[in-house]
């Protein structure tokens, strides 16, 4: 029998690159919110210089996720930024998919080396503290449990700013 | 318990024991190199290290490139610029790192630009920036306690725009950590305890935290085991090569494990105290180690609790009943503390290390910011930094 030997082009994960990129939005769009209203968000940022850039990025080549810090918030960027001042690096849709559904706490993802980041060490770990305070906002505490080491204080500013979140400050950025 | 997924790398090849330098010309030569530079410090060469190195490569046909001795003992920008000057001046392709923490750092930092060709370490900064395989590096430490000649990471400072570059990358591991007896044996004792007490966190804490997989944790015990049989009579008696020999290997092993599941709180207290106080690293983790066991003890315990059967031994370990292990095993390192303080003056408190009180919030700030909490198992902010300084100020 004649057997022909040809390259396999696996096929694209479109599902879950999808999943990620809407995740992408709201988390963008949450983060730019939040770095207006929550005090320990801005804490965090304070010392960023201004026009400080960050990214997720999912290897090899997308979705990204970009922030800018400027007038003292993050702004959120879409997937314009292809380069940033922070790469934060997921090694695959898989990790990616796991880790933005949320299955998995950004530490065990670090751990397992599913996450990784180049550039600024310090301000890294600043911003994956900023990252689990708008996790917290984002998803109920049952589940923010199992995915932080110490789910952060629910103040009563924090309840409202949720609110804030879930009506109009995902949708306005604001 | 097996994690649900982890990664364990270490390609260095250890050449331990008893004259093991004068193995390196041919070690040299399987690594393709023929004019290795030498990285070391004015210390080391007192010691008289240096002319045994020199030695070494009697009759070995091999030309030593440069030796640069002059590294200060916090490694800086300036000086790798410098060495990577003279390196390529000499037309050196290997270079050897002949010290502690300082010298090896150096090293990598000069492997970066000879390699990239560039002047500038700024730009290689941070986690995974480097993506050339770099010119054969050996390492041979003349301090137990760093591991640096097994891990993937430097920090070097910047004097000029001030800040500490750190650089992580697994192009940054040496091709051979070379121990050979001889160049520990002149460490004096307050020195061989504090880099003793290094390892001991190194093993301690990559143990205890989230990082944590089977390999690392072997690696882990078996350096805190060997320590615990060998600290005491190294500080005591630093002429015994058999015991010094140990401490390097611990000190390795040590290494290997941290390398590979990183540190926690007692690293990102030291490394604040250390940036803001300039107490040396050993100092401060002999100060933070009891501490930030007792901080963690709520999420690790029963890891903890195991840690007694290498640091106290099989009978103290079966006489404890499980439920007290944990305390035991800090109760064991609060007396090595002890034991050391008597034998070489080693500060066990941060007052005795000349930390002023003022300093204190300063340093819980610097230290929440600092990459080691990351992987630790409870979440540290700064009030509880704060409250761990103030345990640990007298
Ligand atoms: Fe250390």
């Amino acid at each position: 029998m004649n057997v022909q030997y040809r390259p396999i082009v696996p096929s694209i994960k479109r599902f879950k690159i999808f999943v990620i990129k809407i995740v992408f939005i709201v988390l963008g769009r949450a983060f730019q919110s939040a770095s207006q209203h929550d005090e320990e968000i801005k804490k965090e940022i304070s010392s960023w210089r201004d026009g400080f850039t960050l990214i997720m990025k999912v290897m090899p080549d997308g979705p990204y996720m970009g922030l800018e810090k400027k007038n003292n918030m993050l702004e959120f960027k879409g997937s314009q930024l292809k380069q940033a001042d922070l790469e934060i690096y997921f090694r695959n849709v898989e990790s990616a998919f796991m880790i933005m559904t949320p299955q998995m706490g950004s530490h065990q993802a670090f751990a397992e080396r599913r996450m990784s980041i180049k550039g600024d060490l310090g301000i890294a770990t600043a911003f994956t503290r900023a990252l689990v305070i708008v996790m917290s906002l984002l998803y109920p505490e049952f589940i923010v449990k199992r995915l932080v080491k110490r789910v952060p204080p629910l103040t009563l500013k924090r309840a409202g700013l949720r609110v804030w979140l879930y009506t109009f400050g995902i949708v306005l950025a604001r | 318990m097996l994690p649900s997924y982890y990664e364990f790398h270490n390609p260095v090849k250890i050449i331990s024991g008893n004259k093991a330098l004068d193995n390196l010309p041919s070690e040299l030569e399987i690594l393709g190199a023929k004019r290795p530079m030498v990285v070391t410090d004015k210390g080391v060469a007192g010691a008289g290290l240096v002319k045994i190195f020199i030695d070494s490569f009697g009759s070995s046909g091999m030309t030593i490139g440069a030796i640069f001795d002059d590294v200060p003992p916090d490694s800086s920008s300036e000086v790798v610029e410098k060495i990577t000057s003279i390196f390529r001046q000499n037309k050196c392709d290997s270079i050897v790192a002949l010290g502690g923490g300082s010298v090896i750092d150096t090293a990598k930092g000069v492997n970066i630009l000879v390699t990239e060709n560039s002047d500038d370490l700024l730009k290689f900064s941070g986690a995974e920036v480097l993506k050339k395989k770099m010119k054969p590096l050996v390492v041979i430490p003349t301090t137990s306690g760093t591991g640096s000649e097994v891990t993937v990471v430097a920090v070097i400072s910047d004097v000029k725009r001030n800040l500490k570059m750190p650089f992580a990358s697994t192009y940054l591991l040496p091709d051979i950590a070379l121990l050979d007896p001889r160049m520990t044996l002149t460490l004096p004792p307050k020195m061989t305890a504090a880099t003793a007490m290094d390892a001991m966190c190194h093993a301690v804490e990559s143990y205890i935290n989230l990082q944590k997989n089977p390999m690392s944790d072997a690696y882990a015990v078996a350096a805190i085991e060997m320590i615990r049989k060998n600290v005491l009579k190294a500080v005591s008696d630093g002429n015994n090569a058999q015991v010094r020999l140990a401490m390097a290997n611990a000190s390795t092993m040590a290494g290997i494990a941290f390398s590979n599941s990183m540190v926690g709180v007692v690293h990102a207290l030291g490394h604040a105290a250390g940036g803001i106080c300039h107490i040396p690293h050993g100092v401060a983790m002999n100060i933070f180690l009891p501490f930030g066991l007792e901080y963690n003890l709520p999420k690790c315990r029963e890891n903890i609790g195991k840690l007694l059967l290498p640091l106290a031994g099989a009978e103290v370990y079966a006489r404890t009943p499980e439920s007290r292990r944990a305390e035991q095993t800090i109760n064991h390192i609060v007396e090595l503390r002890k034991a050391l303080n008597d034998l070489c003056g080693l500060p066990i408190n941060l007052k005795q290390a000349g930390v002023t009180e003022d300093k204190l919030s300063e340093i819980a700030q610097a230290a929440i910011n600092d990459p080691s909490i990351v992987m630790n198992p409870r979440e540290m902010d700064a009030n509880d930094a704060l409250a761990i300084l103030k345990k640990a100020f007298e």
